[in-house]
């Protein structure tokens, strides 16, 4: 193997050395448990803080606003339970997209098994929700809408502010126990993020989509949203997450969050530009392709990609061969094809829904992988279109 | 990937025996209704030994790579001797597979016998 690219950046990001430095000091100097009322405790109660501190910078919240999590997951699992649990007297709808991540989809899905009522708005070809179907869809007794900033798949932006904007109408004409939870796993780090221009109630953050490592992310809960804990058992984090604090994954994702903040101008432009460079190559070079998603709208690093006639697996997998990493939301498996939910719901066929791929930019990719995975992927994709029997009928 | 073979891998990025045979006279083309994987096989059968294989894969990676490991096995063979063949004797030319991915084999294997019996009716 003579290159190796790594255009994944979606599903995850390498850990920017400046924060393995930090969470490497704070591996060896910051032990104490910060629960402890000794000097070894609280310095690491300090380093915690400090952490939580840039974190709320990052959104423009308040450092007593920010849970720490085990991740993105768990964030959208404590915001969207324990959001249900403390609201149930209240009513027991919910509304959502059809193309939030599995982590938000199947709480909803497994909230719907427990006699929840679950709306799911459509995103149409641009890969968008309509303000107009959320504000249909509000009822007297639904208590939360959960929408995603930005699409894991497809990068689309969704119309956050105006949520937020018709959730305070709502409230304001008397619908008290409406909230509204975003997943901006995929946003923070790459749209700025005001929670309060926003008005959403609830955010969720990943460490390891901003150059930090796995394992740690967070909750954002405005102040006055009530909800039922889902980790009992101790009283970090304001009695709202029990367990004792990663405090080296804390820090780590604290340096990542003021990096981002830094950083995030410079890191934006570009991704923007690399990708789309590779888009314009892309066209220029390879036929029959399909961009996915609104063109504008959209983040700022990644683009969907369907190649017509042949399957994204095993388009991935030849790429892989030569060193490029990205990835597929279509699954083969025991025979049965799950194609990619976010794709489908923009209403596109089977075999275009087969055959997409994302490609996700960060900021240590260079002009020169560009031009390494556009040489390779259209020799993969000519390749993969001499073998498809769907090409007879398709170049007919 | 460490889920595939070496011979999987070389399969995949070079494939053997791709295409149509225009003079061919048996061809299937066989398609898994579940995930929409198919496989076109065409053959040229002359006194009663397969001469030439192609074949056309759409679907998942191991798919592509049955179909030309398919190709080779059943070259110069008989067409009793190309029925013969199952499923296990093309998961051990390909190197083996996951058992979630095993259909492919499965529709390798159907394709061909789809072939075979279009020459028995053609002839």
């Amino acid at each position: 193997m003579t290159n190796r690219v790594y255009l994944d950046h979606s599903a995850t990001t390498p850990v920017d050395p400046r924060v393995a430095a930090a969470m490497t000091r704070a591996l060896a100097e910051t032990y104490g448990n910060p629960s402890s009322v000794h000097g070894f405790g609280q310095q690491a109660r300090g380093a915690v803080d400090r952490a939580r501190r840039e974190v709320a910078n990052l959104i423009h919240a308040k450092p007593n606003e920010i849970v720490f999590t085990s991740g993105g997951t768990e964030a959208n699992n404590l915001a969207i339970r324990g959001l249900c649990e403390a609201s149930a007297a209240h009513g027991r709808h919910i509304i959502t997209s059809a193309i939030e991540h599995p982590s938000v989809r199947g709480v909803c899905d497994a909230q719907e098994k427990h006699g929840w009522e679950i709306t799911r708005l459509p995103v149409y070809e641009n890969g968008i929700v309509r303000i107009d179907d959320l504000n249909a869809a509000v009822r007297p007794d639904t208590v939360l809408v959960t929408l995603m900033w930005a699409n894991n798949e497809i990068g689309t932006i969704q119309p956050i502010r105006e949520v937020g904007a018709l959730i305070r109408e709502k409230r304001a004409a008397g619908q008290r126990n409406l909230w509204f939870h975003t997943d901006a796993v995929q946003a923070a780090g790459r749209l700025a993020i005001n929670v309060d221009d926003v008005g959403c109630d609830l955010l969720s953050i990943s460490a390891h989509k901003l150059y930090a490592p796995k394992g740690v992310g967070a909750l954002y809960v405005r102040r006055g949203v009530r909800l039922a804990v889902q980790n009992v058992g101790g009283h970090q984090e304001r009695e709202r997450r029990a367990g004792t604090e990663n405090v080296p994954a804390i820090v780590a994702f604290g340096e990542a969050a003021r990096l981002a903040r830094e950083e995030i101008t410079t890191r934006v432009a570009h991704d923007a530009a690399l990708r789309d460079r590779f888009e314009q190559r892309v066209k220029e070079l390879i036929r029959d392709v399909v961009m996915n998603g609104d063109r504008e709208r959209r983040l700022s690093h990644l683009s969907n990609i369907s190649f017509r006639f042949i399957e994204g697996e095993g388009l991935l997998i030849n790429l892989d061969l030569e060193g490029v990493a990205v990835s597929t939301g279509s699954a083969c498996s025991s025979g049965t094809l799950e194609p990619s939910p976010v794709i489908r719901a923009l209403g596109v066929n089977d075999e275009l829904a087969r055959g997409s791929i994302r490609f996700s930019f960060g900021k240590d990719n260079s002009d020169a992988d560009v031009n390494y995975v556009v040489a390779v992927l259209s020799r993969a994709v000519e390749r993969l279109r001499a073998l498809s029997p769907l090409t007879l009928v398709g170049h007919n | 990937m460490p889920e595939y073979s070496n011979q999987f891998k070389d399969h995949l990025a070079h494939p053997r025996n791709a295409g149509e045979l225009a003079e061919a006279n048996a061809v299937a083309d066989e398609q898994n209704p579940v995930c929409g994987d198919r496989l076109r096989l065409s053959l040229m059968v002359e006194s009663n030994r397969i001469e030439t294989a192609r074949y056309l894969a759409y679907g998942c990676p191991p798919t592509l790579v049955c179909g030309s490991v398919l190709t080779e096995l059943i070259t110069g063979k008989t067409v009793d001797e190309a029925r013969q063949m199952t499923k296990s004797d093309l998961l051990a030319g390909v190197g083996g597979l996951p058992s979630r991915k095993q259909h492919a084999a499965a529709l390798a294997i159907e394709t061909l016998n789809a072939a075979l019996d279009r020459l028995k009716v053609d002839s």
